[in-house]
């Protein structure tokens, strides 16, 4: 690129006398600084959307099932523990609907178009190809943009420090991620860690129960599922495939990745071939 | 009595002030040191008090671009010495804004992170550059005022003189902080107006309405701070029918508001929307009524717009000065409900369950102490400089008019 400016200037000057090689070389390099130096920046601010290196041809998402969701609260409690959670926070909330009788788990949707991921001024939430929205705590300035944006009220602000032991551990299991300072927002994951290890060890999120996010597999009742919507033999296409589905908020097009299915008749069905972690 | 009054005018102020400023500092040190679990904000109203206060800092700082634009842009070079005050108010105001921020995000010791790692996605990126480059320029324009003064010019003429220099940059200034407060002035609307997630201020209308009532109250407490520093200081010295030129603008810009205001908040009652008609309802009748029709509507911009636009009640200088203030007033109160009614109506994430949920806020008292010192620290900077800065000072303009201009006015008596 320098070299070929470099080459251009050298015809150039000779050909144009009038104005000296020196100036022109000058004029060149400023101009290059010009453009280059925006560009660079561009790209190093956009660094985090080469963090998964290349195109994922994984596509996560999660499916819940309300017929089977007894509101225990495993989920919740699992997740706080796994992901060293304080307990002010609940990257997991689980809301009783009293009429109905049934109960709706709340996580991270991680939308395909995640509005916190659009309007964060410095770009620490970001999303990977495999569709997770992940969260850099390094960069974040705890501006609460996000929490204004996202439709599901999934994300939580640390008020304050979290500095005791977590009461969740090690009855619900160990923290395997560091804890978030106080003053950044924090949300679920999808448990990408857990993800990201597994399929480095050869597993199959969703099917062994290392690489699949801590509620899923907590849950007594396998209400939530876990797995690739670009497998069509996963738990979560074929669920999907066999019944009717709707998500959250759903009219306003961001695409969650968390789908629920309704509550249903459960006389005679046969699911047993579609457990899951087991 | 009288006399001893007025002499005790400026020390009571100004202990008023540093009382205010000091507890607003410990309130800040509180903030800092134990999180902004001090505060009233929660994950359901995430934008309270602080936003606010930075909002309207912002948008009454909108009278150094205008004014710079009117004298450097469209030749009005009469308006000279009230773009000065508008500056050092702007300067003001922005300053105020940042410090706001600064307490209201979570991690003040990553302010910088937006100028390094960019989301040109993000509304709220677009406004800190846009801030940041613009306090710049403010810098720049305000610097001259420091050279001019007179202690500086006794003690470093050179230093003055030097600072001074940079006036002659004015109109290259104006026209870059007219381009950056065009942008961050309705991008602040726009940063709630792309708020899809919370219908009632989803709407592209947001950065018009910002931009335009920031229009009205800028230049608003310009005139304001001029006309009553002139009334309390033998300091400043002002050319009341110049400032009245001013307000008469003002008035017409509250037209340009009132037509936009209207059409965007009735437009809004046509069909129903989860959200947007129960935060319409919140608005108009619920726990932000007051605020709307009476702080917003009728004294924030209905009498002001009477007052300053006819001649006759414009005239009475007690009127136009609380009318100014009543335009003040309005753009806070107008703030305060935009950035409150999107947050106090609940969304229930069932796509069947359709009952509106309402929240609620009242901020801290610590929130009131830390805000008080922010704007105690504006009054103090800007009773300061109108009283060793000369910030408001048609005097000398006027001499250099009568100076510079002696032909046409000469000539035009001369025919008469």
């Amino acid at each position: 690129m320098t070299e070929k400016t470099n080459n251009d200037a050298k015809t150039m000057a000779n050909e144009k006398n009038s104005l000296g090689r020196r100036e022109f070389l000058k004029l060149s390099a400023a101009g290059l600084a010009v453009t280059v130096g925006p560009a660079a920046v561009w790209k190093a601010s956009r660094k985090n959307a080469s963090d998964a290196e290349e195109e994922s041809p994984h596509s996560w998402a999660m499916v819940i099932d309300q017929s089977k969701c007894v509101g225990c609260g495993h989920c919740t409690m699992a997740c706080r523990a796994h992901n060293d959670v304080s307990p002010d926070i609940s990257w997991n909330r689980v809301i009783e609907d009293e009429e109905e009788g049934t109960f709706l788990p709340i996580p991270c949707m991680h939308c395909e178009h995640a509005p916190c991921v659009h309007v964060c001024p410095v770009g620490a939430t970001y999303q990977r190809s495999d569709g997770i929205v992940m969260m850099d705590y390094d960069r974040c300035i705890g501006c609460r943009y996000c929490e204004m944006a996202c439709p599901t009220g999934s994300r939580s602000f640390n008020w304050q420090e979290f500095t005791e032991d977590n009461p969740a551990v090690p009855t619900w299991g160990q923290p395997e991620v560091p804890r978030r300072p106080r003053g950044v927002v924090e949300k679920c994951s999808f448990c990408f860690h857990r993800i990201d290890r597994g399929l480095k060890n050869g597993l199959t999120p969703g099917v062994d129960k290392a690489a699949t996010p801590a509620c899923v597999v907590a849950c007594p009742t396998g209400a939530r599922t876990f797995g690739d919507l670009n497998d069509p033999n996963s738990i979560v296409s074929k669920l999907l495939d066999r019944y009717p589905s709707f998500r959250l908020r759903e009219g306003m097009g961001t695409g969650p990745r968390v789908y629920y299915l309704p509550p249903r008749d459960k006389e005679g069905e046969e699911d047993s071939n579609l457990e899951v972690c087991s | 009595m009288k006399r001893l009054s007025k002499k005790l005018l400026f020390p009571t102020w100004m202990i008023l002030l540093l009382v205010f400023l000091a507890s607003g500092v410990g309130a800040a040190f509180i903030i800092f040191t134990r999180g902004l679990i001090v505060t009233n904000l929660s994950d359901m109203v995430p934008w309270g008090l602080w936003i606010t206060i930075d909002l309207s800092a912002v948008a009454l700082g909108a009278g150094a671009f205008l004014l710079s634009a009117a004298v450097y842009l469209l030749g009005i070079k009469r308006l000279e010495p009230v773009a000065r005050t508008a500056v050092f108010i702007g300067f003001i105001g922005y300053t105020m804004a940042c410090m706001t921020l600064l307490l209201d995000i979570g991690r003040p010791d990553r302010f910088w992170h937006a100028v390094v790692f960019w989301n040109i996605h993000s509304p709220l990126w677009e406004v800190t550059m846009c801030i940041t480059f613009y306090l710049m320029v403010l810098t720049l324009e305000v610097l001259p005022i420091l050279g001019h003064a007179d202690w500086v010019q006794e003690r470093w003429p050179e230093l003055g003189d030097r600072l001074e220099s940079i006036h002659r940059f004015a109109p290259v200034l104006a026209v870059v902080g007219l381009g950056l407060s065009l942008l961050h002035q309705s991008s602040l609307g726009a940063t709630y107006g792309v708020l899809k997630t919370r219908p009632i201020v989803y709407r592209p209308g947001m950065a018009v309405l910002f931009i335009v009532s920031a229009m009205a109250a800028g230049p608003a407490l310009t005139v304001l701070a001029s006309k009553v520093s002139a009334r309390l200081s033998p300091r400043a010295i002002v050319n009341d029918e110049l400032l009245d030129q001013v307000s008469r603008f003002v008035g017409w810009v509250l037209i340009a508001y009132l037509y936009f205001r209207f059409w965007d908040t009735l437009a809004m009652n046509y069909t129903y929307e989860p959200g947007r008609n129960e935060g319409l309802r919140v608005l108009t009748s619920g726990s932000l009524a007051f605020n709307f029709w009476i702080g917003e509507i009728f004294i924030g911009a209905v009498v002001p717009m009477i007052i300053l636009l006819s001649d006759r009640l414009r005239r009475r200088q007690t009127l136009q000065i609380l009318a100014l203030l009543m335009v003040v007033g309005g753009l806070v109160a107008y703030r305060w409900d935009t950035n409150l009614v999107s947050q106090l109506v609940v969304f229930n994430m069932l796509p069947q369950d359709l009952t509106p949920r309402y929240t609620s806020y009242t901020p801290a008292l610590i929130e009131f102490v830390a805000g008080a010192g922010v704007i105690a620290y504006g009054l103090l900077t800007f009773t300061l400089g109108a009283r060793y800065l000369k910030v408001v000072d048609h005097s000398s303009a006027e001499a250099e008019e009568l100076a510079s201009a002696p032909s046409p006015v000469a000539a035009a008596s001369a025919a008469d």
